[in-house]
């Protein structure tokens, strides 16, 4: 079974990533706006673009995870369509560009966290066109032919020009230091998180090294050796720009082909957050599990339906004699089953110490 | 005069209770602390040993401390969260005057206590010495209790001087003089482990003394018998072997019974009787016609289950007998507790191993801090305060003339009685918050607002010195070094873990200050707190709660010593009377009659339901301290009325229905509890809670003859359901006015 | 972490006939470090109206472990001691599959951080050979962790159990539940 979902999941990354490839070859108008500078890391992209979709598709394919896929996608386009798709838009926005569930486990986390992804996200969202040549900038021709204009940079997507800025402006400082800003968010979450990691002891018994400070450590080389780079540069004549060139594209390499599999995997796993949002949202429209032991409500009537079937497919069967499960039961109701069970069996042992 | 000063609203503002917190991380500081600092936890008898963790001068948590042997880590949830008692925001800060219309604003020292002394000499010189009374406490440390009796006595020269063991063990320690003629448990409590039978009379030992609750299973697990004496199915009698539903009140009947059951089945240690004992004759004259039929009449318990319980406690070779306030809260607390030591005298099963008696001490410090001196009839050592040798003997310690030792003065109860009254005029209160824990206190009210001045020293403002005219800020039980006796009689050392913070000063130095305001600087001359416990050491020689031979230093080698200890090569006395030889006259234990009557008020038609209070796991005592802990707070956020659904169909009251409760002393709405493990004619309220919440608005006066000991434990109410349904969380009890 | 300092012959043995009810293990369970001041193990009356029982479960660390095998986020693990860890909080989707499918009712759905988290042993005390929170305070030791010596030597007439029945469904842990001397199972249903 494993290897034919391996398959499937193969498959779809496979086109996927030629699809990529065709729209870059087409966006960059047939490499003429490419950047060969840019090859090692065009070729980390596109790895961690299939091994992202293939780990995507493998955990899809698992019992729970299809579960929720499935009926996210089925709430969503039955029904009031626009409702869900607004609903999905704020909770996105809440969750996934301000993640806002991490505010209550502490500010400061949140802040570091907050940092640490939008520094990520715009860091991607500005790289990842350029690497693929979907993007570039290049001079007006207008303007470079004329000595006497102030200078105007176009910026192009696709080969299409979007908009044009001037040289020596705010905006093209803005602009062209992006990666600069993404990098001291970047810089600044890292390290808080680091510090954290490194003096609390509830942390320090449950954290790995490699799952856990291991990809702080990279962030922070990248940045830094990013920001280095511009430094050297603009400040040092180039000094230590080929050492620092160099460990910033084994760093950012690294990263990428790490996305798959460590712990950036949950940045494309968070989505699926919302879909438990809607989940429940539907469930509950569809009304609520009550416990036969506590008589209370305690879950949607679908969660304890799907979980039996989720349950089998895992390879258990809480199915009780008389037809009902064992997953009727609340987690309060299921102790207490629990607890009037071993009462009985110490009641029928005759004593219940030594 | 000591009416509020402004709305108990505006005081709850900026006094609290309010309740505290740990940070979701946890204090700053807790994984590096400057120190581990082993001491014990201040909220019952018990005495747990825990280590607390410091940071720059605050405890910001705990660690178990595995190597004590009474409780090798283990904890209550008290204990658990006893460390947020320290960096709370209700700290009191500075000394507070009272400000008419305002509330209370911070003072300099010299103002407070200066306006202190000055009232004691006023209130002293208008109506006499004994005008101005304290009330002291015993959460209090041995040496705090020492020299709150020396201070009254030297230094205030008041012989009104009495404390809130009033309400705690009087009964017990007086049943117990008369038996023994000392004040101990009997036995420390390793000896329950292979006790044949054990009878648990009146303690919810699972919720007021959780970490007891390791030795009788332990017990069980080694085959003991447990009986269970309680009106409600408390988690201890769950799984008892026998559990006996008593009516309260009506205690003595089933001793007397159980007693007649032993002569008449000759289960009787004659050789024992008849050698070390006294007054045999006269007790089973007394039980004579206290069959089991009668006693199933009196008591409510089906007589085969009395049966059972005698027959069973009458064949162990081997037994342990445990009692509480559950008998002593009672007009016949000592007669109860004289019954239990009858049956232990009758079978001999005393001074050897495994087999024990002794009741269980409630407060933090309650078996140290009654037996050195700040209880009204006592001097330190466990002395008689009417006998003249004694007398002499603390007069030469002190040095003092005999004659100027201030003679017997009233009892906590009746010393509310005299200040309603308008003898006392003055009050000085320390470690005692009687609003809450004394009964009817709708009168202990009327009582405080006719005081002409009033100063309490605490570390919070509770309900009481919320009347007060100057409040002193005192310290916690970890910012002082000293040490506390616990319910088994092992002397252990408390130790300072922080000092008090900003303007607030140890309880000691405020007293040793206030002491040479009043002129006597010359009779408080301590620098520290040993040398406290070095004379009291001196004052104790020679009495039956002998200190002499326990230093500072025994005490943290061995983590404790048992008194009596009468020299500093003893080892201490962690069992009693191996010898025999009781600490009585005559060297015998004497059995005292007990005939059975009636509790001080019984039902009738008009308060047809018997009312019964007592404690939850979560708070501690009146809750000056527990009730500002959040997650104890939370655990049991309210009192709620224990009632049997027969009584509650009865009145058709439903699950959580706000009940009015009503006796001849006062009313009071609690949420329902609708549960069968209580008896059908019985309620049950927890008291820990002030003002509306208050089961003391309810509860009857009536004072034990010899122990003066209120009768807390039975009243008669009657019930009303008010047809609305409070929904847990509803009510704010923590900060009820 | 790598280095620990786990002791193996330690276990974990429960008897929640001997519970008393008292919470202390709710509030020791909140210091844990792990925990963030909130409480992963859980005591509940069984029914109040008729008796005062009161039950108390840990995590049982079961060796096939349900909660894990229904996360759709592949958010719990088990490691080499057999403890099975608290969920991966990069990845937890707060879906509530694992509290509502385990058998005993462990997990719990902390809204306010829409994540789930659970008893984990202790581990920032296990891994440096101490005993959990919750098993070194209980007063009646209705938690007890130790070795299998010294529970068969204080507790001879009883022996610990892990494997437990639900319906058609078998489920067997590493944390143990004493019961009379011979039983093999706990039948719950
Ligand atoms: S049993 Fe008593 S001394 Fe021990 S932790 Fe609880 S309140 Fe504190
Ligand atoms: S007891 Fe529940 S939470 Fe613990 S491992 Fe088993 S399934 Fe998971
Ligand atoms: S600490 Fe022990 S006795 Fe108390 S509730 Fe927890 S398991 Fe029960």
């Amino acid at each position: 079974m494993h290897a034919s979902l391996n398959k499937k999941a193969l498959l779809v990354a496979t086109i996927v990533t030629l699809g990529c490839v065709v729209i870059s070859f087409y966006g960059s108008r047939k490499l003429q706006n490419f950047d060969p500078a840019l090859i090692a890391y065009l070729f980390g992209t596109l790895f961690a673009l299939f091994g992202g979709i293939y780990r995507y598709c493998v955990w899809l394919q698992r019992p729970p995870t299809w579960m929720y896929f499935r009926r996210t996608w089925q709430f969503i386009f039955k029904g009031s369509f626009f409702v869900h798709i607004w609903l999905l838009l704020e909770d996105s926005v809440k969750n996934l560009l301000f993640q806002r569930f991490i505010y209550p486990r502490g500010k400061k986390r949140w802040f570091a966290h907050f940092m640490l992804a939008s520094g990520c996200l715009a860091a991607f969202a500005i790289t990842i066109p350029l690497t693929l040549g979907w993007i570039n900038f290049t001079l007006d021709p207008g303007t470079a032919l004329d000595p006497g204009a102030v200078k105007l940079y176009n910026a192009n997507f696709f080969g299409f020009k979007v908009m044009s800025f001037k040289l020596g402006s705010v905006l093209a400082f803005l602009i062209f230091h992006a990666l600069t800003w993404c990098s001291w968010a970047v810089i600044a979450g890292a390290v808080i998180f680091f510090v954290r990691r490194l003096t609390n002891a509830g942390l320090i018994a449950s954290q790995t090294f490699e799952g856990d400070l291991l990809p702080l450590i990279l962030l922070i080389i990248i940045s830094v050796t990013g920001l280095g780079l511009n430094f050297s540069y603009a400040f040092m004549k180039g000094m230590a720009y080929d050492f620092m060139s160099v460990t910033h594209a084994i760093s950012v390499i690294l990263f990428l082909v790490w996305i798959p599999f460590g712990k950036f995997f949950h940045i494309i796993q968070r989505p699926a957050q919302i879909g438990a949002h809607i989940y429940k949202r539907e469930g509950k429209k569809r009304g609520m599990a009550v416990c036969p032991h506590t008589g209370k409500e305690f879950t949607t009537q679908l969660h304890v339906n799907d979980l039996k079937i989720v349950t089998k497919q895992v390879g258990f069967d809480f199915t009780l004699e008389d037809g009902s499960s064992h997953l009727d039961y609340s987690p309060e109701g299921k102790r207490s089953l629990l607890a009037k069970a071993h009462l009985k069996a110490r009641q029928e042992g005759g004593s219940f110490f030594g | 005069m000591a009416k509020l000063p402004v709305s108990p609203e505006k005081i709850i503002e900026d006094f609290g209770p309010h309740l505290n917190f740990t940070p979701t991380e946890g204090y700053p500081g807790r994984d590096e602390p400057d120190a581990t600092v082993k001491t014990h936890c201040c909220f019952c008898g018990m005495q747990c040993g825990i280590q607390l963790l410091v940071k720059n001068n605050k405890v910001v948590g705990f660690e178990p401390w595995m190597e004590f042997p009474f409780n090798e880590g283990r904890l209550c949830p008290k204990g658990v969260q006893r460390y947020l008692q320290d960096n709370h925001p209700d700290r009191l800060l500075d000394p507070l005057e009272r400000v008419e219309g305002k509330g209370f604003k911070p003072v300099s020292w010299d103002t407070a206590l200066d306006r202190v002394t000055a009232e004691i000499q006023r209130i002293q010189q208008a109506y006499g010495k004994d005008a101005f009374s304290i009330l002291s406490g015993v959460s209090l440390t041995n040496e705090k209790s020492y020299l709150m009796g020396k201070f009254a006595r030297v230094a205030v020269k008041t012989s009104n001087l009495d404390y809130n063991g009033r309400l705690c063990m009087v009964s017990a320690g007086a049943g117990n003089k008369k038996a023994f003629g000392l004040d101990r448990t009997s036995n420390n409590y390793t000896d329950l482990a292979h006790a044949e039978v054990i009878i648990v009379a009146g303690a919810n030992v699972s919720e007021t003394f959780p970490t007891l609750t390791y030795w009788i299973w332990r017990a069980r697990d080694n085959g003991a018998k447990l009986i269970v004496v309680d009106p409600r199915v408390i988690p201890l009698a769950r799984t008892a072997d026998i559990h006996l539903p008593i009516k309260p009140g009506t205690d003595s009947a089933l001793y007397g019974a159980m007693l007649k059951y032993l002569v008449d089945h000759d289960m009787l240690d004659h050789d024992f009787i008849n050698n070390h004992t006294t007054g045999f004759d006269e007790t089973i004259a007394a039980v004579k016609d206290y069959t089991l039929e009668w006693a199933e009449q009196v008591t409510g318990i089906e007589k085969e289950k009395i049966e059972q319980a005698a027959a069973m406690w009458g064949k162990a070779s081997t037994s342990f007998l445990l009692h509480a306030r559950g008998i002593e809260h009672h007009s016949k607390g000592v007669e109860n507790v004289l019954g239990c030591i009858n049956l232990v005298l009758a079978t001999g099963r005393i001074g050897r191993p495994y087999c024990g008696y002794g009741t269980i001490t409630g407060q933090g410090n309650g078996q140290g801090g009654r037996e050195h001196g700040h209880k009204c009839d006592q001097l330190p050592g466990n002395r008689d305060i009417t006998n003249p040798e004694h007398r002499k003997y603390i007069a030469g310690v002190w040095g003092i003339p005999e004659s100027e030792l201030p003679g017997k003065g009233l009892t906590a109860y009746e010393l509310i009685e005299a200040i309603h009254r308008g003898e006392v005029k003055g009050l000085l209160s320390i470690c005692f918050n009687p609003l809450v824990s004394l009964p009817n206190n709708n009168y202990v009210r009327e009582a405080l607002e006719k005081l002409e001045f009033y100063v309490a020293i605490d570390f919070f403002l509770n309900e009481t010195a919320r009347h007060a005219d100057i409040i002193l800020a005192g310290s916690l039980h970890e910012e002082e070094e000293g040490t506390v006796t616990t319910a088994e009689g092992r002397v252990v050392r408390i130790r300072a873990a922080v000092s008090p913070p900003a303007n607030a000063r140890t309880d000691t130095s405020i007293i040793l200050d206030l002491a040479a305001r009043l002129g006597a600087a010359d009779k408080f001359t301590y620098k520290d707190s040993e040398a406290i416990f070095n004379e009291l050491r001196i004052a104790s020689k020679g009495g039956t709660a002998n200190y002499y031979g326990i230093t500072y230093k025994k005490i943290e080698d061995n983590m404790g010593v048992f008194w009596p200890c009468p020299s500093e090569d003893h080892p201490g006395t962690p069992r009693l009377w191996e010898d025999k030889k009781f600490a009585t006259p005559d060297g015998k234990a004497h059995f005292n009659p007990v005939h059975y009557r009636d509790p001080g008020e019984v039902t009738d038609e008009e308060y047809p339901v018997v009312l019964t209070t007592g404690r939850v796991v979560s708070q501690y005592l009146s809750g000056t301290q527990t009730r500002r802990i959040g997650k104890l707070v939370g655990l049991i956020p309210e009192p709620l009325l224990e009632i049997h659904p027969e009584l509650a169909m009865k009145y058709g009251i439903r699950q959580r229905e706000m009940v009015k409760v009503s006796t001849r002393r006062g009313t009071g709405e609690f949420p329902a509890n609708i549960v069968e493990t209580i008896r059908k004619d019985t309620v049950f309220i927890p008291y820990h809670w002030p003002g509306r919440k208050s089961a003391n608005q309810l509860t009857i006066g009536t004072l034990d003859p010899v122990s003066k000991i209120p009768e807390f434990k039975v009243c008669a109410c009657k019930l009303e359901p008010l047809g609305v349904i409070s929904r847990p969380g509803e009510t704010t009890a923590f900060d009820s006015i | 972490m790598e280095v620990t300092a786990y002791k193996t012959d330690m276990e974990f043995f429960v008897d929640m006939q001997r519970c008393i009810g008292c919470k202390a293990c709710e509030m020791a369970c909140a210091e844990c470090e792990t925990n963030g001041q909130e409480s992963m193990i859980h005591v509940n009356y069984v029914e109040r109206a008729v008796t005062i029982q009161t039950t108390v479960q840990v995590c049982m660390h079961c060796d096939d472990p349900v909660c894990a095998k229904v996360c759709p986020a592949d958010a719990i693990s088990k490691d080499d001691f057999g403890v099975v860890h608290s969920a991966n909080t990069s990845r937890c989707i707060g879906c509530s599959n694992c509290v509502m499918a385990c058998p005993f009712g462990v997990p719990i759905k902390e809204e306010k951080y829409d994540m789930m988290m659970k008893c984990n042993m202790c581990y920032d005390r296990t891994s440096a050979g101490k005993k959990p929170m919750c098993a070194t305070v209980c007063p009646s030791q209705a938690l007890f962790y130790g070795t299998r010596e010294e529970i068969s030597r204080m507790r001879p007439n009883s022996t610990p159990v892990n494997t437990f029945v639900f319906g058609e469904q078998v489920v067997t842990t590493k944390v143990n539940i004493m019961m009379p001397k011979g039983s093999t199972q706990l039948k719950v249903h």
